[in-house]
């Protein structure tokens, strides 16, 4: 054990020295984490309050009612934040520039025609690079429309029952009245549900990490193929040390250089970039089980190359295969099919799915995904070591 | 007074795939003396000390170091051995104290002992002003110097170096040569393969001849040129027909060997005073100019000519 | 020609080492793939609805959300099932039809749906989205039920009938919707299209810096002094060096272009102006790869960098994330990359339909950035293979 650990250490000051585990472990996922902060901290960083331009050329009972009831309602909730305007064309002018969302406007004489059932509108102007803002006005307007339709309707019908016959004024309204005092049949309530799932700044904190993690533990496996070629394996096994205890410190080396890098990058996107990893326990339980699936993984294929060279071209494809698959780029649990199951055959989707998890939940979150990583581990290192002790022979 | 034996081997085997590269050698050696094994390339040399050292797993035989049994496994055995490979074993990224530290920690040494015999060292080899450079800044024969100071870092009893002057300068050749003799008289014994003859002159008590897998011959140094039978070694430097010459040469009943070398003629004959005349005027009657004469006991090379009818050195 | 001669000798090279194929070629193409499945395709939001035991009104309310343009409905077994996924992201929000919402709302009090979602923005807007659908409904059912109180209809299935009958004759309140400014981007886009032409541009340039890591090892080798010793000028050396680059930027391209036009239908715009970005930006790359190969010694170290500079260059001229939906700011600071002039370009292209005149200003920008590279390219490679 002793010479597994001198052997480790001897490993982790070359690759310090050498400065691309630094590069590789280090400074590029910060590097890039860095870049993706700053774009995405442009884009939704928390507000996404809509600007809703509201011009009532009406003024009438049920311009009233949409603005004083209906749009207060939604605004109250966070959602909008209303900008009254006095005429359309300034509306229009703000629309277009971007200023305003959206902008709904109730035309004049609105009131006065659903008072007369008459057929009325009301007009959504969209800015063209707002689409999903503009739904949502237009949404809110077609709610008070459906629900002023509601009322001709519940009329119409119960008119209906008498055909031929046309229902006296007094009693139109009145059915109206009755009409508009029924409860809607049907109700929606918000219920609210905890996140699961890393926000934008966390996502791309973690994903890089990990990412990344998959080529830092490759300097140690790979570096028993190296001693190989140099020549310095022969003085290592001509010394009274087990095979065992050679293997061991290689395995030893890519753990810590994993833990290493990944320490620093959660401690730095912490403090740099906000990043919200979550409780440390959790975040620590699952940032080993990765390390030990990275390696054992890293490992397998350093033993099945035939040289140095080659294992790192291989180790590359797969870390980038498996990236792609589990997520690390971008999320892929709302592809469809077959992609959304794939994911799991990569340790990282499990790594960042315990992250989520643990944002949403406690920190026995993370326990299925530490395991199910640790089962990579297992399984991968098992052979490895297997093949690694045909491989420590001159 | 008998020394002890720090090296005993016997029937050691080892094949790969359908090539036996080594095929039942055997040898001892004692405290304070240095044995080579001498033999040409392929013949076997590396793969016999691998097994020696624990480093490749053997086929057949047996190897017990300082009374210890040897096996890939055997960390006592192990203790007893320095080993010096061919190819340098040193690690570029760290300096020459870093690589002696690394090392001697691995052989069991406290971090104070360490440092104490990793300076010993450095000063034998005459590192010690470059010792805190990396390895990749030494030139040629520093590295070689530190592949060397890391066999000796632990006070082995026995020191294995493989062909430690193959692609070496003179000077340091020189300097490696006067070490091993150095480190043999203080008491250390040294297995010394190569295939050069004239150090395993200069420096071993006594030689093994491997060829093929095989150990076909072993004994001093005056052994072996006995086995060449009385005779003299004449060395003819010259320019023709050599081969031609050569063939005749042997014919005749007096000599013993004859074979054309680059550049000249090398003969066994029984006895070169009377016979160099006749010698002379057959290589003239072949058109063949004789530039110089050299008449010595026979040598090495003769021996292995003798043994197997090929030359040691291609 | 010896230009050509070395060029050739590099593409030989690369390709020796087989995982070169992968990165260079097989890569992007998996990653258009990918991205294109998963983003492509239909944007709508995914809503998960449950609607067991709610009864042929809730089968019709599902519909009425099926048919519902900005929503992409999926059914899902139960609540549980539900939350898990809405919690998870994999679903935008959700919605529960309860069990007995059919007879709630014939004969009963109403009934309540609970729509679901996390809290933040994006989850609250699309609440609204389906309260809108939920009162189109409603509308149909309300006036039902009014029908049955006023006893104007005998029974509730009754009154749904009349009122469905009796609805488009009804002058309704309606909502139109016009649209302010033009925008940058076209919504004119297909699945993959998109995604290609930001992955094209990142993989070329990621493919160029990494190409540096072979010029370092030509150095290492000694072999650019040896190729000095012969009758070869180090202009002709330089030359070599960086047409080898440009030969297999080139070439990645063409794989990249005429694989996904053919196996995803990916619609890449005017051919000259296809050409002519690929060309200028493959300059681009090839120049900025020989410049990074000439600062660093150790191969190692170049890949780090390079990865950096290529990946981080990428995201920020908006291969990863569109421009689209960067903010004013970071969209200016954008166009610092030679990249977002080249998405820029093909956005012209594909997305307007432009041709090769309409992108000459991006085209202009690529080639001042090609000439500047390629200039501190052959500057640093002669002082380096003098020195």
């Amino acid at each position: 054990m002793r010479a597994a650990w001198l052997i480790c250490r001897k490993d982790l000051r070359s690759r310090l020295r050498d400065r691309s585990a630094v590069l590789i472990g280090i400074v590029v996922p910060l590097g890039l984490a860095f870049i993706f902060n700053a774009i995405f901290s442009g884009i939704s960083g928390g507000s996404n309050v809509i600007s809703l331009g509201v011009v009532d050329a009406d003024h009438g009972v049920a311009s009233q009612q949409f603005t004083g009831q209906v749009l207060e309602a939604v605004g109250r909730s966070g959602l909008i934040t209303i900008h009254t305007e006095p005429t359309v064309a300034r509306a229009r002018e703000l629309a277009a520039r971007g200023t305003l969302a959206a902008v709904i406007v109730i035309p004049a004489g609105f009131s006065a025609r659903v008072q007369a059932g008459q057929p009325a509108s009301l007009q959504v102007i969209g800015n063209a690079d707002a689409p999903v803002s503009t739904q949502v006005a237009r949404s809110i307007a077609e709610s008070y429309a459906a629900d002023l339709n509601r009322i001709r309707l519940s009329v119409a019908t119960a008119a209906a029952a008498n055909p031929g016959t046309s229902l006296p004024p007094a009693r139109i309204r009145a059915l109206a009245a009755a009409a508009a005092a029924a409860t809607a049949p049907v109700a929606v309530r918000d219920v609210s549900a905890q996140t699961r799932e890393l926000d934008q700044k966390s996502f791309f904190a973690a994903g890089m990490a990990v990412f990344f993690l998959f080529f830092t533990v490759q300097f140690g496996v790979t570096s028993l193929l190296e001693e190989r070629n140099e020549g310095t394996l022969a003085r290592l096994l001509a010394a009274p040390v087990s095979r065992a205890s050679i293997l061991g410190g290689k395995l030893l080396t890519s753990f810590l250089l994993g833990i290493i890098s990944m320490t620093v990058l959660v401690v730095a996107t912490t403090v740099l970039f906000g990043a919200a990893w979550g409780n440390p326990f959790g975040v620590a339980v699952l940032i080993v089980a990765a390390i030990m699936a990275a390696t054992g993984i890293m490992a397998l294929i350093a033993t099945l190359a035939r040289n140095a060279e080659q294992a790192a071209n291989w180790q590359s494809v797969t870390a980038v295969i498996l990236g792609l698959i589990g997520g690390t780029f971008f999320p892929v649990s709302q592809a469809p099919g077959i992609l959304s199951r794939l994911t799991f055959v990569a340790p990282q989707a499990w790594f960042l799915r315990g992250l989520g998890d643990l944002r949403g939940g406690g920190v026995a979150a993370v326990w299925t995904p530490a395991l199910a990583m640790l089962a990579f581990a297992a399984v991968t290192g098992a052979v490895a070591l297997f093949r690694l002790r045909r491989l420590a022979e001159v | 007074m008998s020394a002890e034996i720090m090296l005993e081997c016997s029937g050691l085997r080892r094949r790969f795939g359908e090539i036996v590269a080594v095929d039942g050698v055997g040898f001892g050696i004692a405290a304070g003396e240095t044995y080579g094994l001498l033999g040409p390339n392929g013949a076997g040399k590396t793969t016999t000390i691998s097994m020696i050292a624990g480093l490749l797993e053997r086929d057949g035989g047996e190897v017990t170091v300082d009374g210890e049994p040897m096996t890939t496994r055997s960390v006592r055995a192990k203790s007893a051995i320095g080993y010096v490979p061919q190819d340098l074993a040193i690690y570029p990224d760290l300096s020459g104290r870093e690589n002696l530290m690394f090392f001697a920690r691995l052989y069991g040494m406290s971090t104070a002992e360490a440092r104490r015999r990793s300076a010993e060292v450095l000063t034998l080899t005459g590192l010690a002003d470059r010792a805190g450079d990396q390895a990749k800044h030494y030139s040629g024969g520093m590295k070689r110097r530190l592949n060397i100071g890391l066999g000796l870092l632990h006070r082995p009893r026995l020191l294995i170096l493989d062909e430690p002057t193959v692609g070496v300068d003179p000077q340091s050749r020189n300097a490696i040569l006067d070490s091993v003799a150095a480190l043999s008289g203080a008491g250390m014994a040294v297995l010394y393969t190569t295939h050069y003859m004239e150090e395993a002159e200069r420096l071993c008590d006594r030689i093994g001849i491997i060829d093929h897998g095989k150990l076909i011959a072993e004994g001093t140094r005056d052994d072996l040129v006995r086995t060449v039978g009385e005779g003299d070694q004449v060395r003819l430097s010259a320019a023709g027909d050599l081969t031609r010459a050569a063939e005749s040469l042997a014919a005749r009943s007096w000599v013993r060997q004859a074979r054309a070398l680059d550049g000249g003629i090398d003969l066994v004959v029984e006895d070169a005073r009377s016979e160099l005349p006749a010698i002379l005027s057959d290589v003239a009657a072949g058109g063949v100019a004789v530039r110089s004469v050299e008449v010595t006991e026979p040598d090495l090379e003769a021996v292995f000519l003798h043994l197997t009818g090929r030359a040691l050195r291609d | 020609m010896k230009v050509l001669w070395i060029a050739l000798s590099n593409l030989r090279r690369m390709f020796r080492v087989r995982t070169n194929f992968f990165f260079v070629f097989v890569f992007p193409m998996v990653l258009i793939l990918v991205l294109g499945a998963t983003f492509g395709g239909s944007s709508s939001p995914r809503l998960g609805v449950v609607s067991t035991g709610s009864g042929p009104l809730g089968a019709a309310l599902l519909r009425q959300l099926e048919q519902t343009p900005q929503l992409r409905v999926v059914a899902i077994s139960g609540p549980a099932a539900l939350l898990t996924q809405v919690e998870r992201g994999n679903l935008a929000a959700g919605v529960i039809i309860p069990p007995g919402y059919d007879g709630a709302v014939r004969t009963g009090p109403g009934a309540t749906l609970r729509y679901l979602a996390r809290p933040d923005q994006s989850s609250q807007q699309l609440g609204e989205t389906v309260r809108g659908a939920v009162a189109r409904q409603a509308a149909l059912l309300g006036a039902a039920r009014f029908a049955v109180a006023q006893h104007a209809a005998p029974g509730f299935g009754a009154g749904l009938a009349d009122a469905s009958r009796i609805s488009p004759a009804v002058p309704a309140v309606s909502v139109t919707q016009v649209t302010a400014g033009t925008t940058l981007f076209s919504r004119s886009l297909g699945q993959f299209d998109e995604g290609a032409w930001t992955e094209l541009l990142l993989f070329l340039f990621l493919t160029a810096l990494t190409g540096a890591v072979a010029l370092i090892e030509t150095r290492r080798l000694g072999l650019s002094r040896r190729m000095l010793a012969t009758p070869t000028t180090p202009a002709t050396l330089i030359a070599g060096e960086t047409a080898g680059r440009v030969l297999i930027a080139c070439l990645q391209a063409a794989v990249i272009i005429f694989g996904s036009a053919l196996l995803f239908g990916v619609n890449w715009g005017q051919p000259a102006g296809v050409a002519a970005v690929v060309i200028l930006f493959a300059l681009v790359g090839a120049g900025a790869g020989t410049f990074l190969g000439t600062l660093f010694r150790n191969e190692q170290q170049a890949i780090g960098i390079s990865l950096l500079l290529g990946l981080g260059l990428g995201a920020l001229g908006g291969c990863m994330v569109p421009l689209e939906v960067f903010s004013p700011v970071m969209r200016r600071v954008a166009h610092i990359t030679p990249q977002a002039w080249g998405n820029d370009a093909f956005a012209r292209l594909v997305g307007h339909g432009a041709s090769i005149t309409g992108i000459l200003p991006q085209l202009g920008v690529l080639a001042a950035y090609a000439a500047v590279l390629l200039t501190l390219a052959a500057w640093r490679l002669r002082r380096v293979l003098a020195g």
